[in-house]
């Protein structure tokens, strides 16, 4: 799995740096756009991660559902604050401004107070059941702000974002770009992926020892 | 021997009211606490004239933060008295979570009541769409409370308190905020004030009511 | 009937095990006392009995002729007393029992009211006139054990329900507990006091560690 999984980045950082032609009105700064669309997209599903695995924590009282949802929002926690700063420094190269809240940028910084609110919960309270569940409650409880991120902040903001990023009516993208932003996104997956087993086999050891 | 909910809810609110007005120190303290925050944005404006953007965001932030000092106290103080342990044996979670929601805002509503005049009249406000402007502080309140009430059980148990509630408290209140913000500019004169967000709003309010409803069992009971 | 049922339970704070494994049977219309030094989990006990707790390992399961209970229908026939439960200081013995009681459904009249107090031998007109903040200790533990007769319940978890009460209190929480298990009722005892330990049909007597 390891492997592969280095072999793919090597593929994939060849790929940006020798194959991926400079994008129109964005010139070779498309690079980073292939680091930080897949961070971005992991940052979200380590979200619903979290929520899922704290719902099955309170349906089953399972520590190692608690142990999966704590590990998916510490990587989430690390994946959203690396798309946070690439979004900036890409924001900053194209558009001359680090923030102007566009309703991505909005999303985003949501689910940073999000993941850190969780993190500060769970660090706040001892380790054990109660805070299992009281994590779990939370993780759930802030899902029910996907709606409203989804739906209302793109009419609150006026956006900048290349709107459906993958059909490539924004972005002009063409097949080599798409297939390279797949295999990023595939790529960076696996390595979350690789990290969150990782992570939640290190935090059910640790709880068993409180 | 079994209980119905409304009787439950009642006593539950009546309960919360007569400790309130037995212990007035705690309403005193957020309301004065309410009155220093829109003393401190009126005196650090100088009477200067507000946008009806700004006059709006000031306006919310300053009613965050006044609920913030309100609405956390409500498992937290029954923790430390010791009667949450009394409350969680004789109490059903759905009794004592609507009495407690239903407290809470009630609290805010007064809150809200107190500040929105006081801060119209130091900043030379003025509401042009009143119906927007009542329909969007009551909508932003129940909000408030419904979320405030989870949070405060949620963060009962935690060993760091200060902070932590209103840490928890935003990222989920956001949702309210944002719109309560754009429609309260919207009233003051600054732009317009589609009913959608409105509707948006109460829809919020429902899910988070919900959401408090579902999840407040898990809290309540260990098995 | 009613039956509280451990199984291969023990119970660990931080990585210590105060207790377990443990398996043992609790039935209706007994007294079982939880007797150990200090320490040895007897108050654990009684709050996983009244799955107030959950254990570390095993199981605490609580059955009635209907089925097992849990959640709310479990706390719905419970009633406890115990030197953490306390009342709203600011409200009157007479409120606060209106209050716990009411939450349960149960309404007092003032005849029942003052056929309790006198029960639990607590005086009407400081109970009347007095916030229970203002109530001495022993004042308190009757005005627990008053709300403990009124509720009704199928289990009661006493823990150390004599402390503080006189030797005239104490004969009244011993005879209320034997009024009790006659009436079915399943009564669990966590105590220390040779008196108590007395009343129980059986003991546990917990080792700890």
């Amino acid at each position: 799995m390891r492997a592969i999984l280095g072999l793919l980045t090597l593929l994939v950082l060849g790929l940006v740096f020798f194959v991926v032609p400079p994008a129109e009105g964005l010139g070779y700064y498309v690079r980073l756009a292939f680091f930080h669309i897949p961070v971005a997209w992991v940052a979200v599903l380590a979200f619903f991660i979290s929520a899922f695995e704290g719902g099955r924590f309170l349906q089953k009282g399972e520590m190692l559902a608690d142990a999966k949802s704590a590990a998916a929002a510490q990587l989430g926690f690390f994946f959203v604050i690396l798309a946070t700063v690439s979004g900036a420094v890409f924001s900053k190269l194209t558009w001359g401004a680090y923030w102007n809240w566009d309703p991505r940028q909005t999303t985003i910084f949501v689910l940073l107070l999000i993941y850190g609110a969780y993190l500060t919960l769970r660090g706040a309270m001892p380790a054990g059941r109660r805070r299992a569940k009281a994590a779990a409650v939370y993780a759930l409880f802030s899902f029910l702000t996907v709606p409203f991120l989804v739906f209302i902040i793109p009419r609150l903001y006026f956006s900048l974002h290349p709107s459906p990023v993958i059909n490539g009516s924004g972005l002009a993208m063409d097949t080599v770009m798409l297939a390279v932003l797949m295999a990023a996104l595939v790529d960076v997956t696996g390595i979350f992926y690789g990290l969150y087993k990782w992570q939640t086999k290190r935090l059910l050891a640790e709880g068993e020892n409180v | 021997m079994k209980s119905s909910l409304w009787p439950g809810i009642k006593l539950v609110f009546v309960k919360e009211v007569t400790l309130g007005l037995r212990f007035k120190a705690a309403w005193a303290a957020m309301l004065m606490f309410a009155l220093t925050t829109l003393a401190c944005v009126s005196m650090a404006l100088q009477g200067a004239p507000l946008e009806p953007k700004l006059a709006a965001a000031l306006l919310w932030i300053i009613l965050f933060f006044a609920s913030m000092a309100g609405a956390d106290r409500s498992f937290v103080d029954e923790d430390m008295a010791g009667t949450l342990s009394t409350l969680k044996l004789y109490g059903a979670a759905q009794m004592v979570l609507w009495g407690k929601l239903l407290y809470t805002g009630f609290l805010l509503l007064c809150l809200t009541v107190f500040i929105t005049p006081l801060f119209l009249l130091l900043t030379g406000a003025e509401v042009v769409l009143g119906g927007v402007f009542m329909g969007t502080l009551l909508f932003g309140t129940i909000g408030i409370s419904a979320a405030g009430t989870l949070i405060a059980a949620l963060t009962c148990g935690a060993q760091v308190k200060s902070g932590l509630f209103s840490i928890l408290m935003l990222p989920v209140i956001l949702p309210v905020f944002l719109p309560a913000i754009f429609l309260t500019a919207g009233a003051l004169g600054g732009g317009s004030a589609p009913l959608s967000y409105l509707v948006g709003m109460a829809l919020y309010d429902g899910v988070l009511l919900m959401g408090a409803s579902v999840l407040f069992d898990y809290l309540w009971y260990e098995d | 009937m009613i039956t509280i049922e451990f199984s291969e339970v023990s119970q660990s704070f931080h990585g210590r095990q105060i207790f377990g494994p443990l398996t043992v049977k609790l039935h209706s219309g007994r007294i079982t006392a939880v007797t150990g030094f200090n320490g040895s989990g007897k108050s654990t006990f009684l709050k996983l009995a009244g799955h107030l707790l959950l254990p570390t390992k095993g199981e605490v399961t609580v059955s009635a002729d209907d089925g097992v209970l849990r959640q709310a229908a479990l706390r719905e026939r419970l009633a406890m007393v115990t030197p953490e439960l306390r009342f709203y200081d600011r409200l009157t013995a007479r409120e606060n029992m209106d209050f716990f009681l009411g939450l349960r459904g149960i309404s007092l009249t003032d005849a029942a009211y003052r056929q309790l107090l006198e029960r639990v031998e607590l005086s009407a007109k400081a109970a009347h006139a007095a916030y229970t903040g203002e109530f001495s200790t022993g004042m308190r533990q009757r005005l627990k054990m008053a709300v403990l007769l009124a509720a009704q319940a199928d289990i009661w978890l006493l823990d150390e329900p004599g402390a503080n009460l006189d030797e005239a209190g104490r004969a009244m929480v011993a005879r209320e507990v034997r009024a009790a298990a006659r009436q079915n009722v399943l009564v669990a005892l966590a105590t220390n006091d040779p008196g108590e330990e007395a009343l129980a049909d059986e003991i546990i007597a917990l080792a700890g560690d």
